[in-house]
C-alpha cells in the first residue's frame, strides 16, 4: 500500500514545485526606470517617476546646496533640479551651458523635482521578491539610501530609495552635513538630527575599528533575534561574554547569523535554575541573603514569571524564611501559553527536590503544590509595559526579564520598580544583571544579584 | 488579569454565541491592550464588583448588531430600535453571567451590574490605566470583540 501511494505522490509534487519556482521568477510586480551615474547602473521605482525629459539652462539659485543645479520651468511649474552625481560625489562631465541634460522628474509625496543623471536607459520589469538587500560595504552611496540590488539581463542595478533620499520634507531643505571629510546628503526633519548623528558615528566606527563594529553588530542581532538589549544593566556580562565568544569561535565568524547562534551566545546569561524548581543549594544561598522583615504582610511582585517555576520556588522559600508573614505574590507574564499553565502545574516525583515535598500533595497525575501555597500566588496574564496594578512590594523578583526589552522599556520598568517598592524592599535580578539605578544597595553575595532599597 | 479568569470568559462567549446564533463561531488570538480604543458602533458594557473590580465590554459594528439581533429574535430587524438594543444587552448579560457562574464554581465571588448599551459613531473608550484582555470572536453575523478588564482589589 505504502509503496503504491508514495510513488505517484512524489511524481505529483515534483512538477508542482518546479512550477512554483518558475512562477517566482516570472512574476513581474515591480518596475523601475534605469539610468547610469558615472558608468554604473541605477534604478528608481517607476511609481516615483513622473516623467523623463531633456532640459538645460537651469536658473542658478544662489546659496543653495552644491548639488542643487537650480530651478527649471516645467510647463509652468517651477521645480528644483538636483544633480545626483554631485549629490553622491561622483565624477560628472562638465557640459556647456546650452547642452541638454537627462532629467528624471520625480514625485515624492506631493513634491515634484528634477534629478540630473548621466543617461536614462529604459524601464525594466522585475519581481520584487528577487531584490536583494544592500550590503553595508557599498562605497559610493550611503546604504540608507539604497533599497536593494537586482540582477537583470546580466546587469546589476542599484535601486535607490527615493523616499529616504528626498522625503519627507522638501528638497529645498536638503542639506549636506560636512563631518570628518564625509559629505553626505541628509534630510532635515524632526527626528533626523539625532538619528543622523548616530549614523554618522557608526559610519566612522566602521572605518576605524573593526573589532567594535563586530560587537555592535552582535548587539544588534541579539536584539533582532531575541529582543535582548545590551544596556548598563547587563553590559558587564556582555563584554565578558564577548571575549569568551572570541575564544570559542576562534577563526570562525564572530557574528550571529541565525536564531540558534543567538541562543548559543546567550547560554551563559541565564540565572541558575531557570525553568525548573530552584535547587536546594540555590535556596540556601537566598535564605542566607534575605534580610529580616518587620511587617506582617509580605507583598511580592514577580514580573516575567514564565511557567511559574520560580514563583512556586519563591513561595516555598518565603514560607521557610518568614513563617509568620502573610505572603502574597503577584506573578505575571505576557506569554499566554506559559502563564496559563502556571496555576495548575503538575510535577513528576523525580523532578521535585526533597525540600519541596512538605509543600506538595500527591494527586492523580502527579505532585501539585498545596492549596495553601497556591493561594498565596496570583498568576496574571499581564504585560509589564502597561500600567502595573500591583500594591507596593516588599520583594521584587525579576530574573532575566528586564534584559529582554528595549533600552527605553528597561528604563521605564526599572523606574516602575522604584515606584512600586517600599523602603528596604528587596530586588532580585538575574545573576548577570546589575542594577544601574541609584538608591539601591547591592547585597554582596556570590551568584545572586540582590539589591536593597535605601539601605 | 488573573489567569483563572481568562478561560471562563472565553468559554462562556463561545458557548453562548454558538447556542444563540448557531453556525460557525470562531475565536481569534487573545491579546492585551492598554491604549484607548475605538468602539465599532455598538458597545454593551457590564460592570463587575465584589472581590474584584472591572468591566466587560462587548463591541461590534451596527450591521453585526442588527444581524445578531435578527438571528436571536427570529425576525428581520433593519433599524437600531429598542428591541435590537435590548437583544444585544441580553447577549452581553448572558455571556457575562455564564462566565461569572463558572468563576463562582472555581471559588471566585463576582457581582454584576445591570448591562448598559452605547451606540453612536466615532466613539472611543479611553481608560489608559486599565489593561484589557481582548477576545475577538468571529461569528457568521460579523465580528464581536469582547474586552475584559478585571483588577484584583488590592
Amino acid at each position: 500500500m505504502n509503496g503504491q501511494s508514495a510513488e505517484p505522490a512524489t511524481n505529483r509534487i515534483a512538477p508542482q514545485h518546479a512550477e512554483d519556482k518558475k512562477e517566482r521568477v516570472d512574476k513581474i510586480d515591480y518596475k523601475m526606470v534605469t539610468f547610469s551615474l558615472a558608468g554604473k547602473e541605477y534604478g528608481i521605482d517607476i511609481m516615483n517617476v513622473k516623467e523623463i525629459a531633456r532640459a538645460g539652462k537651469f536658473t542658478y539659485v544662489p546659496n543653495a546646496a552644491p548639488f542643487v543645479r537650480g530651478v527649471y520651468n516645467l510647463r509652468g511649474d517651477i521645480i528644483s533640479v538636483i544633480d545626483l552625481r554631485t549629490m553622491f560625489h561622483l565624477p560628472s562631465e562638465r557640459k556647456g551651458d546650452d547642452a541638454l541634460e537627462s532629467l528624471l522628474i520625480l514625485r515624492v509625496d506631493e513634491h515634484v523635482f528634477g534629478v540630473i543623471v548621466d543617461n536614462i536607459d529604459k524601464v525594466v520589469g522585475i519581481s520584487s521578491a528577487s531584490i536583494q538587500p544592500p550590503h553595508p560595504i557599498f562605497g559610493d552611496i550611503n546604504v540608507k539610501y539604497i533599497k536593494g540590488i537586482i540582477e537583470n539581463a546580466g546587469k546589476l542595478y542599484i535601486i535607490l530609495n527615493v523616499e529616504k533620499l528626498f522625503a519627507p520634507k522638501k528638497s529645498a531643505e536638503v542639506k549636506t552635513i560636512v563631518d570628518g571629510g564625509l559629505r553626505k546628503p541628509a534630510i532635515v526633519d524632526d527626528q533626523a538630527p539625532e538619528e543622523l548623528a548616530k549614523i554618522e558615528l557608526s559610519y566612522q566606527e566602521q572605518q576605524e575599528t573593526s573589532g567594535d563594529l563586530t560587537s555592535a553588530f552582535i548587539k544588534e542581532t541579539l536584539f533582532a533575534f531575541k529582543r535582548f538589549a545590551v544596556t548598563p544593566l547587563n553590559e558587564a556580562w556582555f563584554d565578558q561574554r564577548y571575549e569568551e565568544w572570541k575564544q570559542v569561535r576562534k577563526a570562525m565568524d564572530l557574528q550571529l547569523k541565525e536564531q540558534g547562534e543567538a541562543d548559543q551566545f546567550l547560554e551563559t546569561f541565564f540565572s541558575p535554575c531557570t525553568s525548573q524548581l530552584w535547587t536546594e543549594q540555590y535556596m540556601k544561598q537566598l535564605l542566607a541573603a534575605l534580610p529580616d522583615v518587620s511587617g506582617k504582610n509580605l507583598n511580592v511582585w514577580n514580573p516575567g514569571c514564565g511557567k511559574g517555576y520560580e514563583t512556586y520556588s519563591l513561595a516555598c522559600l518565603l514560607k521557610q524564611r518568614y513563617p509568620e508573614a502573610r505572603v502574597k505574590i503577584w506573578a505575571n507574564d505576557s506569554d499566554l501559553l506559559s502563564i496559563s499553565m502556571a496555576p495548575n502545574m503538575v510535577f513528576m516525583v523525580d523532578d521535585v527536590p526533597d525540600l519541596y515535598k512538605e509543600f506538595m500533595i500527591k494527586g492523580r497525575n502527579g505532585w501539585t503544590f498545596l492549596q495553601a501555597v497556591r493561594d498565596t500566588i496570583f498568576f496574571e496574564f499581564h504585560d509589564v509595559l502597561n500600567t502595573n496594578p500591583v500594591p507596593p512590594a516588599d520583594l521584587i523578583l525579576c530574573r532575566d526579564t528586564v534584559s529582554f526589552m528595549s533600552a527605553i522599556d528597561q528604563k521605564r520598568l526599572l523606574a516602575d520598580f522604584n515606584e512600586k517598592s517600599k523602603n528596604k524592599s528587596v530586588l532580585l535580578l538575574g545573576v548577570n544583571e546589575k542594577l544601574p539605578t541609584a538608591g539601591w544597595k547591592a547585597v554582596p553575595v556570590d551568584g545572586i544579584s540582590m539589591y536593597i532599597k535605601g539601605a | 488579569m488573573r489567569v483563572e479568569y481568562i478561560n471562563p470568559f472565553v468559554e462562556a462567549a463561545f458557548n453562548v454565541m454558538k447556542e444563540v446564533l448557531g453556525g460557525d463561531v470562531r475565536r481569534g488570538e487573545l491579546y492585551l491592550k492598554s491604549t484607548s480604543m475605538p468602539v465599532m458602533g455598538v458597545a454593551a458594557i457590564v460592570g463587575l464588583a465584589g472581590g474584584v473590580e472591572g468591566r466587560v465590554l462587548f463591541d461590534m459594528d451596527k450591521a453585526s448588531a442588527l444581524s445578531i439581533a435578527s438571528a436571536m429574535n427570529g425576525e428581520d430587524l433593519t433599524v437600531m430600535d429598542d428591541l435590537v438594543k435590548a437583544t444585544i444587552t441580553e447577549l452581553a448579560n448572558m455571556i457575562t453571567a455564564q462566565a461569572v457562574t463558572k468563576l463562582h464554581e472555581l471559588g471566585f465571588q463576582f457581582d454584576l451590574t445591570p448591562p448598559a448599551i452605547f451606540t453612536g459613531d466615532n466613539m472611543e473608550v479611553s481608560n489608559q490605566d486599565v489593561e484589557a484582555l481582548i477576545v475577538p470572536m468571529e461569528t457568521g453575523h460579523g465580528k464581536v470583540e469582547i474586552n475584559v478588564a478585571i483588577r484584583e482589589r488590592a
